[in-house]
């Protein structure tokens, strides 16, 4: 055996028997001993004076046994398990400062983990697909912005012409309600794809086949690819299932596959119908996204060359020149703008960290001043200055464990609770939270996040033992020597980045505060109380016109109006904060064309009286606006200022989707009305142009269009509370729908909230940050103010010996304290005039320099350094002179 | 593992394992009260030698496997612990001696040049 080798094995076995190792020694150390006295007996000694000379000459016994330890064994472990068991006692002698360290390190490493957890989630968990940074998504960019709504044209010509892309497949933006007619109507989550779509994603299957490109045929057989869950929760996991017909939205469809159970599809849907698309459409209607697979070798700038190249070469364009198709990586595309604010969030919660940490430090340093004759009397007995080293490291590493562990079980309660702020509207993290967990990589940074600062801390304080000189610190009597200017100091520099820092975060918290209370008191333009929402799918053969829909929407509102206490209802594939279609329109006003794009959509004729909608010039819909009347339309405010500023729009002409193709022709139509503005597209947009047509009036080919992506809202308001009439209303409803389910019930309220759910979820993350930051900080000064009143007690007894009055001292103590919030403020304030740019995005109806916040902030910060000052300087100043210099 | 460089006889360390193990060769076993008192005996007081080097030194041979260590009966019928060297510690010493001897050779040759110039 190699002897480097075999002397670690014997190491390794010393390790394990060390006890017999020791006998052993024992054994020879007497041996030696025997010797000796032997040899001073013979040289003419007594025997007691010989063994007090053997012993003597032999040198200190426990020297020798510990020389020979070191060279049996691994030192360093044994004295690692030293460290730990004196770490463990450490920490049992200080109860109270062990439960700060622990509790501040655990809400700094908790905040962060949770955090983390969203942003691995998010951003840095590859998406579950094979090879999942080649699939990429089609973008249409014009100087307006890009979007991934694509048309069938569009669609088309990549399938045609985008030669570095292969598995190229549409399927629809988000899930669509689908109505699952058999047995008892239930509305499911579906996906419009076409057969590319599934070799693309790599969906398993569980039976049964994926789609083919005979499904994508217009013309061919209705099939349908059940999820898992839908199979097994509807269909009893029938395993026989394949062949079956099951109705969808009174349709008959066959089932041809059943996906496996470990597919996660985007967007997420319980059943799959192709689109059956007639490629030859020349439909501008831009109402699904595309994506594909890079070819082999292929990079995305190459692919994006390939597709501009060929583009320009095929005049595919369009008549603004800066259009332009785009590919983008699937996974970016999809993380879309919550990017930058969750890494934003990330750096706030960084802060608490910091701020975490600076307590921590604090905590150390003060306690490191206590402890100094403790290691004094350490290096006194031989410890190298190493082994101090060692031994802090490892109580601060320690601490750093048990912060982290708890740490870890305030996130797994934390990430639940952060979700259920913003249900569904994160990327890539389902309304239930999965996708969200405690996966290697979130271990991996929480562990090495504490692993850093127990290193950094431990070390820290041992700076300054390096400074203690064994003496000086033995002869200081007990509890002065901490009031050292280097500590003293450093411990203000860390209090003052302490208040800097919860500045910082308290003013960020503080404008997303405005910003949702901007945005609570914006009125909507409508009204939202005791109004309800409700979805009903009308896919299917039965809804291809106007008329059908009106028709069907006046036989609900006969059928309503028997119900007590219900008020109005109305019908719109357009409900305020769905998607709604934006079209072209043409109008010739004095001689001169005016041509644009505005938002359209079609109401059934109460839709104004419903929402209470004011009509503010010309007249609403009636009944006799129907599909055999001259056409009409209303336009909002918005449209009439811009568009007609100063004039009068009514009786004007417009003619709405010019040139978009056949599914949009549509008669010139009369405006009858203006009504009055509503934020629809969300509380913080402005109203946008809109135009507005009676349902029975609406084109056929949109009819088609709309039932086909979207549902039909019901939006119905009721004189009392809607909960207790929501059944009555419900099997109204189905009734008219004839059988179709009705889903997705929310009040009107719930549907505001939720609209402003992406500010609530950034300002409550913001500002428990922030109010976690402030107690940290509050806490830090407090111990700070404290520790140093302690330790002048003998100073402040002099002075009021010598006369200074009790609010004389307090002063003292005081001023202190406010000049560390003055300096902290200061350094916060200026930092959070730069830093603030950063949640510009985020704000709606507030500055980001604004006077109200940066006044506010720093004064309520500044009360909070005096409140946690005031209590030491109050207690300095009760001091009884005699007790405080009799205190040695 | 700090407290093995701090040891003044640093430099010896090597060359203490050499003369024990010579010691052994030439001797045959012996305990390490014997090998202590051959040592200062040799070196004519020269060396003073630390108890608390030599036994380090055994344990460290012997992990090597250059030395090996069995307990038995003095001719005072006193208990001790005898060290005979293995065939492995041969080779090492034969190595090692010659090692020594290219080194001191060396150093003297260098300190005999330093005098010249």
């Amino acid at each position: 055996m190699n002897p480097s080798l075999a002397r670690f094995a014997a190491k390794l076995r010393n390790l394990f028997t060390r006890n017999h190792v020791d006998a052993e020694l024992s054994r020879e150390i007497s041996a030696h001993l025997g010797f000796l006295e032997e040899e001073f007996l013979r040289r003419g000694d007594s025997p007691a004076e010989a063994r007090r000379k053997a012993r003597i000459a032999c040198g200190t016994f426990e020297t020798v046994r510990q020389s020979h330890r070191d060279a049996r064994s691994f030192l360093w472990l044994a004295q690692a398990g030293q460290d730990i068991r004196h770490a463990f006692r450490a920490m049992r002698w200080s109860p109270g400062f062990t439960a700060a360290a622990i509790v501040t390190l655990a809400l700094g490493i908790g905040a962060n983990t949770a955090v983390f957890s969203v942003v691995d989630a998010v951003l840095l968990q590859p998406l579950p697909y094979p090879a999942p940074d080649r699939i990429v998504e089609f973008f249409l960019s014009s100087q307006g912005g890009s979007t991934a709504g694509t048309s069938i044209p569009d669609f088309r010509f990549w399938l045609d012409h985008a030669h570095a892309v292969e598995d190229i497949s549409a399927f629809d933006f988000d899930q669509s309600e689908i109505g699952l007619t058999s047995g008892v109507p239930e509305e499911v989550h579906g996906v419009h794809v076409n057969s590319g779509y599934f070799r693309l994603f790599g969906a398993p299957f569980r039976l049964g086949r994926s789609l083919t490109s005979s499904d994508d045929n217009p013309a061919g057989a209705r099939v349908v690819v059940l999820s898992y869950g839908l199979w097994k929760r509807r269909f009893a996991a029938d395993e026989h299932i394949i062949g079956k017909a099951v109705s969808i939205d009174k349709e008959s469809y066959t089932v041809v596959g059943v996906t496996g159970e470990r597919f996660h599809p985007q967007p997420d849907a319980q059943l799959w119908i192709p689109f059956r698309f007639d490629l030859n459409s020349t439909d501008q209607f831009h109402s699904f996204e595309v994506a594909g697979r890079l070819k082999p070798g292929v990079t995305l700038a190459q692919a994006n060359a390939q597709l501009a190249s060929i583009a320009s070469a095929t005049q595919h364009d369009r008549p603004d020149p800066d259009f332009r198709f785009e590919l983008r990586r699937l996974r970016d595309a999809m993380v879309g703008d919550i990017r930058p604010a969750l890494w934003l969030l990330q750096g706030a919660v960084t802060f608490v960290l910091l701020i975490a940490c600076a307590n921590l430090a604090n905590l150390l340093l003060i306690r490191m001043t206590v402890r100094r004759r403790e290691f004094a009397i350490r290096a006194a007995i031989g410890a190298g200055r190493g082994r101090i080293l060692r031994q802090l490291t490892a109580e601060s590493l320690l601490l750093c464990a048990c912060g982290s562990a708890l740490g870890v079980a305030l996130s797994l309660l934390a990430v639940p609770a952060l979700m259920a702020l913003n249900p569904g509207s994160i990327p890539r993290i389902s309304e239930t939270g999965i996708g969200l967990g405690l996966d290697l990589r979130v271990m991996g940074f929480t562990l090495a996040t504490s692993l850093a600062i127990g290193l950094v801390f431990g070390l820290l304080p041992a700076l300054s033992v390096r400074r203690t000189r064994i003496a000086n610190a033995l002869l200081e009597s007990g509890s002065r020597q901490g009031a050292g200017v280097w500590n003293r100091r450093s411990r203000s520099l860390v209090v003052i980045s302490e208040i800097a820092l919860s500045l910082i975060l308290l003013i960020g918290a503080s404008l997303l505060i405005r910003t949702l209370v901007a945005l609570n008191s914006v009125n909507p333009g409508f009204s939202s109380r005791n109004v309800v929402l409700m979805t009903m799918p009308l896919e299917g053969r039965q809804f291809t016109s106007g008329a059908s829909v009106a028709a069907m929407v006046r036989d609900a509102r006969d059928r309503l109006a028997a119900i007590p206490g219900v008020e109005d209802i109305a019908a719109t594939f357009s409900a305020p904060y769905a998607s709604r279609m934006g079209l072209s329109f043409d109008s010739v006003f004095n001689g001169s064309t005016i041509s644009d794009d505005a938002e359209w959509m079609a109401v059934s004729p109460q839709y104004f009286r419903t929402l209470q909608i004011p009509v503010l010039r010309g007249r609403s819909f009636d009944a006799q606006d129907d599909s055999g009347a001259p056409a009409v339309v209303l336009i909002n405010q918005a449209m009439a200022k811009r568009y007609w500023p100063g004039r009068d729009p009514l009786g004007q002409q417009i003619e709405i989707g010019k040139g978009l193709g056949p599914n949009f022709s549509d008669r010139p139509r009369r405006i009858i009305g203006i009504v009055a503005d509503t934020h629809d597209d969300g509380l913080s947009q402005p109203p946008a142009s809109t135009m507005i047509i009676p349902d029975a009036q609406e084109p056929d080919g949109m009819v088609q269009l709309e039932t086909k992506f979207g549902p039909l809202w019901w939006i119905v308001r009721t004189r009392t509370a809607t909960g207790p009439l929501l059944p009555a209303i419900e099997a109204a409803l189905r009734e008219a729908g004839s059988g179709r389910p009705v889903g997705s019930v929310r009040t009107m309220d719930e549907v505001l909230s939720r609209s402003i759910a992406r500010q609530r979820f950034n300002m409550v993350l913001l500002s428990t940050f922030a109010v976690i930051a402030l107690l940290l900080a509050a806490a830090g000064v407090y111990g700070v103010m404290a520790y140093s009143v302690a330790q002048r007690a003998q100073e402040i007894g002099v002075r009021m010996a010598l006369g200074a009055d009790r609010a004389r001292v307090q002063r003292m103590i005081l001023r202190e304290g406010l000049v560390k919030g003055v300096l902290g403020v200061a350094c916060g304030l200026s930092a959070a005039f730069f830093l603030v740019r950063l949640v510009a995005g985020w704000l709606f109806g507030v500055s980001t320099r604004d006077l109200f916040v940066f006044l506010a902030a720093p004064i309520f910060l500044l009360a909070v350094t005096i409140l946690a000052a005031w209590i030491p300087a109050r207690r300095a100043s009760r001091l009884n002179p005699v007790d405080a210099l009799r205190f040695e | 593992m700090s407290s093995k460089e701090k040891k003044p006889l640093q430099l010896l360390q090597g060359t203490l394992d050499l003369i024990v193990l010579r010691n052994l060769a030439t001797m045959g076993p012996q305990h390490a009260y014997q090998i202590a008192g051959r040592l200062q005996q040799v070196s004519g007081q020269l060396l003073e030698l630390n108890q608390g080097t030599l036994y380090p030194a055994l344990v460290r041979l012997e992990q090597h496997g250059w030395i090996k260590g069995a307990w038995g009966k003095t001719e005072n019928n006193r208990e001790a612990r005898f060290y005979t060297i293995t065939a492995a510690g041969r080779k090492a010493l034969e190595k090692e001696t010659s090692n020594w001897r290219r080194m001191s050779d060396l150093v003297e040759r260098l300190l005999v040049e330093g005098t010249r110039a």
